[in-house]
């Protein structure tokens, strides 16, 4: 924050300078960098979230500007710290806006900031690079979403539970718009193949105890249970639910899960939960391998490296196919670049819907063993149902 | 849905609710100190047996460690922070929420934002009902119990005690009389404090431990007290019993939705009816 001062105050002056002596400014605005922001929790609750965002755009960062920046200009991040909070949210995303002049934003993570920003975003007419699976239906020209929406998480992980456990799901998750609307749409799924929804139930955050519904589940005979609980609640569910002996009767499809909650569950607890991923750091890939390895390297210590490091730096990476497709640096050209465009990341091809802006991309499915999380099948890229009207 | 299965996770959330109630309570009634890091206090107490496990001791030596560890904490906090702020009520709120602001964020700092596993020790389970009781259930409700009686025998039958309660019931006359307030009013933080180390360190196994992990304790607490009513210690008990019973079984009916909604109602209608609690102290017409 004090740098961004010192420069402004630097920024002021020279215009002061300039002006007295009669001059234009030459010269500056040809190594101009290129500023994006990026709003995101590293405080109040969500900092997993945003540290897993920032080591993804960081080495996107040092990727792009490593190889000369975007048509000859240099890229800035400008980390702004949203709290978890969407006033806070839409007070960076202003600043950034008014005083930054950035070219776009990044961030945040939760539905309730981003909701919060578009406003904002779409009154600047500054494109929003949001990275976080969410539950579809953010439609704007200056929204793209870069992680998953409920149908290519549950698409293909549906069927699959169906085939190894049974045909009796029971889904409990938080009670928020992303598990209702996941669990309206594994609703349609499951009964379109077959299967029955033995119960759906949903718990306000902060729940310590879930014995009352560890019992009910169990009682229900269902074979499957459909998760959406993130966070700290999701892990204490889940130690409950070994504990109680649920883990035994139900195969948990564990939704929006990353490898953040790898050991977190306890030595030999919450095994055999499956997810489906838009990347898995234990893929077996050399662009995979080096994506990790550098990941790591950067935060200095071992961390995991989830797909929102992943989506995060795609989203950065996106940003200079575009401007370098469409010849130009500014915002339009930006969400005219955006807008259809195909690349490459460490886990396949990829492509941005040219109308609904969300991304088409290989999905893998996986299953917590041991202390990882091992990839069983390769799914394919599957189109977003973005729910865009 | 076994009526055996069913009062059991009721005398669980009941016994849990109470543990963490009664150290708030303790410091309310006698300091007049609407602590709001209590929660933060019980997630230290958490962080003492995950500790304690890192460096290799067993669960149950770090279970003994918390309460004194986080006894001392509230010592400190109490001597630095707390005590400048006593004869001001709105002061002790943001205060004590500014001091948790820095334990959870200090708990950011040394851990990391992330959740951490404690491994509950290995005791098995009882089949109770036709499903698997975790034996460490029964031993965490053993342990509020044994707390619970441990405070009231200091309240009720200990010196200590005595002047405790000689200090809800007129702190200036207590004062008068030579009961030192000062030492007095150290000590039943630093106990409070401890009480929700103990709390939280019994409960690390099964929750997930993270600096968040007080937050969802204090409004439940806190509802406990006023539905229990004010400056006694056996009225937060009432209110716990109270509060975590309906929560545990609309949860058992219903759903936690429910759950929440109905603890909340009936908290409204408790503080309605009977604005004192539900064992109000008896108040002398003056």
């Amino acid at each position: 924050m004090t740098k961004l001062t010192r420069r402004d105050v630097l920024k002021a002056g020279t215009a002061v300078a300039a002006v007295a002596a009669g001059l234009p400014m030459p010269a500056v605005r040809a190594a101009e960098p290129i500023r994006i922001g990026a709003v995101l929790p590293f405080s109040g609750g969500l900092e997993l979230f945003g540290n897993q965002a920032k080591l993804g755009l960081d080495l996107a960062l040092a990727e792009i500007n490593g190889a000369g920046g975007i048509l000859g200009r240099p890229v800035e991040l400008l980390y702004e710290d949203n709290k978890t909070d969407p006033k806070t949210s839409v007070e960076r995303a202003t600043s950034l806006i008014r005083r930054d002049q950035v070219l776009a934003i990044t961030g945040p993570i939760t539905s309730n900031a981003r909701d919060a920003m578009m406003p904002t975003m779409s009154r600047s007419k500054v494109p929003l690079l949001y990275a976080t699976n969410y539950e579809g239906g953010g439609c704007d020209r200056y929204l793209f979403a870069f992680n998953t929406v409920p149908n290519q998480e549950l698409e293909k992980l549906l069927p699959v539970m169906k085939q190894k456990a049974g045909t009796s799901f029971y889904m409990f998750g938080a009670d928020y718009v992303w598990p209702q609307k996941m669990f309206a749409t594994a609703k349609t799924l499951v009964e379109g193949m077959g299967g029955t929804v033995a119960g759906t139930e949903f718990t306000p955050w902060g729940v310590k105890d879930f014995a009352p519904v560890i019992r009910r589940i169990k009682e229900s005979g269902a074979k499957v249970l459909v998760f959406a609980l993130p966070g700290a609640d999701g892990i204490t569910f889940i130690k409950q639910a070994e504990d109680l002996g649920l883990m035994k009767d139900v195969t948990v499809a564990f939704l929006g899960f990353a490898e953040t909650y790898l050991g977190a569950f306890g030595p030999g607890k919450g095994q055999n939960m499956w997810v489906t991923v838009p990347f898995a750091a234990s893929l077996d890939n050399p662009a995979v391998h080096d994506f990790v390895q550098r990941a790591t390297a950067a935060a200095g210590g071992p961390v995991p490296v989830s797909h929102y490091a992943y989506t995060h730096h795609t989203a950065l990476k996106a940003v200079k196919d575009a401007l370098e497709k469409v010849g130009k640096v500014d915002r339009e050209a930006l969400v005219d670049g955006l807008e259809g465009l195909s690349f490459g990341t460490s886990v396949g091809p990829i492509s941005i819907g040219a109308k609904d802006h969300h991304v088409s991309m290989p999905m893998f499915l996986a299953k917590t063993e041991g202390e990882g999380l091992v990839v069983v099948d390769q799914l394919g890229v599957i189109a977003p149902n973005a729910g865009c009207s | 849905m076994h009526l055996a299965t069913l009062l059991l996770d009721g005398a669980n959330a009941v016994l849990i609710l109470m543990l963490v109630a009664l150290g708030l309570a303790i410091v309310f009634g006698l300091m007049n100190v609407i602590n709001l890091a209590h929660g933060e206090f019980l997630m230290l107490g958490a962080y003492v047996v995950l500790a304690a496990g890192q460096a290799g001791l067993p669960f149950w030596v770090g279970l003994a460690l918390a309460p004194p560890a986080v006894a001392l904490v509230g010592l400190v906090a109490e001597e630095v922070l707390v005590r400048h702020t006593y004869t001001r009520l709105l002061d002790t709120i943001l205060a004590t929420w500014g001091l948790s602001l820095v334990l959870r964020q200090a708990a950011v700092l040394l851990y990391g934002p992330g959740s951490h596993s404690v491994v509950p020790p290995d005791l098995g389970a009882v089949t109770i009902a036709g499903s698997p009781y975790p034996v460490y259930r029964l031993v965490v409700m053993a342990i509020s119990l044994t707390a619970i009686a441990a405070t009231f025998a200091l309240f009720f039958r200990t010196r200590f005690g005595l002047a405790a309660r000689a200090v809800i019931a007129n702190r200036a006359m207590a004062s008068c009389l030579g009961i030192d307030t000062r030492r007095l009013d150290r000590w039943t933080f630093a106990v409070g404090a401890g009480l929700a180390g103990l709390a939280g360190a019994a409960m690390a196994p099964l929750i997930a431990v993270d600096p968040q992990a007080g937050l969802g304790w204090l409004v439940p607490a806190f509802l406990a007290i006023l539905v229990g009513g004010l400056g006694s210690i056996a009225g937060p008990l009432v209110g716990a019993a109270g509060i975590g019973g309906l929560d545990s079984l609309t949860a058992a009916v219903a759903s936690p939705v429910w759950a929440q909604l109905a603890v909340f109602v009936a908290a409204i209608l408790v503080i309605r009816l009977r604005p004192t609690g539900l064992i109000a102290r008896r108040r002398r017409e003056s």
